[in-house]
């Protein structure tokens, strides 16, 4: 069977200034040294839905014993994280593996530290369902949430129905979408203003983007490939965390988790994915010996060689580079 | 008056506006026995095919539907972390008839050269990779701050320059340029940095557009779907003039039909080996500066780079399925699609 298409052949169209990548209206434009956002199509950003995301974020009633929310361990006043190692949940059970900023998640087309959900809207439902996390079943929390009166008006109005699961995972998406770091030191600097970096955290950066290879994986505006790598972190182990390999069932994706972004990395101690290391010259320090060898290492993973101070200004780009005075602290909001 | 950013349209291909027929291509296998089979190039007036036979670490071409080497020799590396592929020699461009460009793939980062060869007619015994090279340009060496470039996939030339696309260096991703002078090249150096300006890694498949300007896509992360793009260079500064999401998952290779100057690529899609293909690369009108629609053409098994000749057959290497077994059989072929794409 012939299949008649009408091919035009690709167009160069000059590109001038940002651009949405949706038509969709969007909620101001993300902060300096970001890119546009891209809204999905089927989930329009707008105020009263991410207001609406905002509350069952913070609303413990999401859990099974009404004592976790999406905020007990991913709190603004933590990084967006949760400031231990791991995450706990109900029952006080805790899981395997440190909670994750939502800091510029918006930004990550696969969620999680292996990128075993699609999109925010495709993460949201995940850890209310697990049964070390919230341990709710989705028509559990659609009918827990129904019998509040404020919950079904907010539903109505934003998605003229209900509570449903799919509000649910769209209302808080739509409010991650609105959780970004930007405008940090670094971006003032690479605007123009050469006095928004000290010399030494411009020293740091030199570092970040040629000898210390930070760049190959921590790239881009969030400074990550939200990509998956082997880093040697828990390789040691008898029985390592297969990380994306449990997914994807390719052999070179053991022991590969999704780069964490740097944006806020101040504030979102302790680091890598299993939390082992509780300050940022730990995590230099290993990166600079190599990683922990093994068949699936990152190729960009290698002995650095940095010297101590090198290694003290990379951490002062990290930390002073990268921490935005305008980091989104949002405060609980009032819930139904 | 600001010509540069603001009114002007132009099409990168003649075929702008013309109706085109996406067909299920039928792809014929030419020649089969090969060993991950990386580079292809048509030689310019015998049509005879040459292959880069990565894995076996030669250069060959097809006469009769026959391999005969070319060049042998070439030192062999590992590439991924599971599967592995063991390379060789990788892309391959002609200047002229006899003059053919190799790119280095089975030596490490920062020890890899372009390779420049006058090749023997067909019959005649075949080179020695290093030896009988008529001169070589690089390595991109380790520095202070910069790691050693290598694996110098995909070589397209203009009558000035031999462009490059190299995939060791993660934390740029480089495209390196060789200047040519009538029959002299320049040093192999490091030009355009792809990723500080794409964000995304792996600079593979490239051609040079009608316009002249470099066209790369960019493989991605293998284990990320989706995240293959197209991008438009100034030869002239390097300069990012349009960056395209395709949607695919790993470009390997990219050319424009001689026929009706549409654009193709390669998939290899790593982590979807199904998903695999030829494509062709259409504008998207409503996002014409932000992503294009692709037509898939052909389903192939790890297509790793295309060539078309002057008469519209398309030639493209494929790795087959992949064997655990070092003893197994070569899997790898060279394919063609007749005129008409």
């Amino acid at each position: 069977m012939r299949r008649c298409v009408f091919a035009v052949a690709v167009l160069l169209l000059p590109v001038a200034g940002r651009f949405a990548a949706s038509a969709e209206p969007m909620l101001g434009q993300p902060p300096l040294g970001l890119k546009p956002l891209t809204i999905p199509a089927d989930n329009p950003l707008t105020a009263d839905k991410v207001e609406l995301g905002k509350q069952l974020y913070f609303d413990k009633r999401l859990s099974r014993d009404d004592t976790i929310s999406c905020a007990s361990c991913h709190d603004p006043k933590k990084g967006w994280s949760n400031g231990e190692a791991f995450a706990t949940g109900v029952r006080g059970q805790v899981g395997g593996r440190s909670a994750p900023t939502i800091i510029n998640a918006a930004y990550s087309d696969m969620q999680f530290w292996d990128g075993r959900a699609l999109a925010l809207e495709g993460q949201a439902l995940g850890p209310i369902q697990n049964p070390i996390e919230m341990d709710m079943s989705l028509d559990e929390v659609v009918a827990k949430l129904n019998k509040l009166d404020g919950y079904r008006a907010a539903f109505r109005k934003v998605f003229n129905t209900d509570v449903t699961s799919e509000g649910i995972a769209k209302a808080i998406a739509s409010f991650e979408r609105t959780v970004l770091s930007g405008d940090a030191p670094y971006d003032r600097f690479k605007a123009g203003d050469k006095t928004a970096l000290s010399e030494q955290a411009q020293r740091g950066m030199k570092v970040f983007f040629g000898k210390g290879q930070c760049s190959s994986c921590h790239t881009g505006h969030s400074f990550s490939d939200f990509s998956f790598h082997n880093v040697g972190v828990g390789m040691e182990k008898e029985k390592p965390d297969p990380g994306r390999f449990e997914v994807t069932k390719v052999l070179g994706d053991k022991g590969g988790f999704k780069t964490a972004t740097l944006r806020e990395i101040s504030r979102t101690a302790p680091y890598m994915h299993d939390g082992r290391f509780k300050t940022l010259p730990e995590v230099v320090d290993y990166y600079d010996k190599g990683g922990f060898n093994n068949p699936q290492l990152d190729e960009s993973i290698f002995a650095l060689k940095l010297t101590t101070q090198e290694k003290a200004d990379l951490v002062a780009f990290l930390t002073e580079g990268l921490t935005s005075t305008s980091y989104p602290d949002i405060a609980p909001p009032k819930l139904p | 008056m600001n010509r540069t950013l603001t009114s002007i349209c132009f099409a990168v291909a003649a075929g702008w506006c013309l109706a085109a027929f996406a067909q299920e291509a039928k792809v014929e296998t030419v020649v089969g026995g090969l060993s991950n089979p990386c580079g292809v190039a048509v030689q310019p007036e015998t049509g005879h095919v040459f292959v880069a036979d990565s894995a076996a670490g030669r250069v060959v071409r097809v006469v009769d539907g026959k391999l005969e080497e070319v060049i042998t020799g070439f030192p062999k590396d590992v590439f991924g972390k599971g599967p592995f592929y063991d390379i060789g020699p990788l892309g391959l461009v002609f200047l002229d008839k006899n003059t053919l460009v190799v790119g280095d793939g089975g030596f490490k980062d920062g020890e890899e050269y372009i390779r420049v060869y006058t090749v023997p007619d067909a019959g005649k015994p075949a080179l020695d990779f290093d030896k009988d090279a008529k001169s070589k340009s690089g390595p991109l060496a380790a520095a202070e701050g910069v790691v050693g470039e290598g694996n110098l996939y995909g070589l397209a030339a203009t009558k000035t320059a031999i462009y490059v696309t190299c995939n060791g260096d993660d934390t740029k991703g480089w495209v390196a340029k060789v200047d040519v002078t009538g029959s002299k090249l320049g040093n192999l150096e490091r030009f355009i940095p792809t990723k500080e300006q794409v964000e995304v890694d792996g600079p593979v498949g490239i051609t040079i557009s009608e316009r002249g300007e470099i066209v790369v896509g960019q493989f991605g992360e293998n284990n990320k779907p989706h995240d293959s793009l197209l991008t438009f260079y100034s030869a002239k500064t390097g300069m990012k003039i349009l960056n395209l999401q395709t949607n695919l998952y790993d470009i390997t290779g990219v050319a424009y039909s001689p026929k009706t100057k549409l654009l193709y690529a390669t998939d290899f899609a790593w982590m979807a080996e199904t998903e695999g293909g030829l494509f062709r690369l259409d504008s998207d009108p409503q996002n014409a500066a932000t992503s294009l629609k692709t037509v898939k053409i052909a389903a192939l098994d790890k297509p790793t780079a295309m060539a078309f000749a002057p008469d519209g057959t398309l030639y493209i290497t494929i790795v087959g399925p992949k064997k655990v077994d070092e003893n197994a059989p070569k899997e790898g072929k060279l394919v063609k699609i007749a005129p008409g794409l």
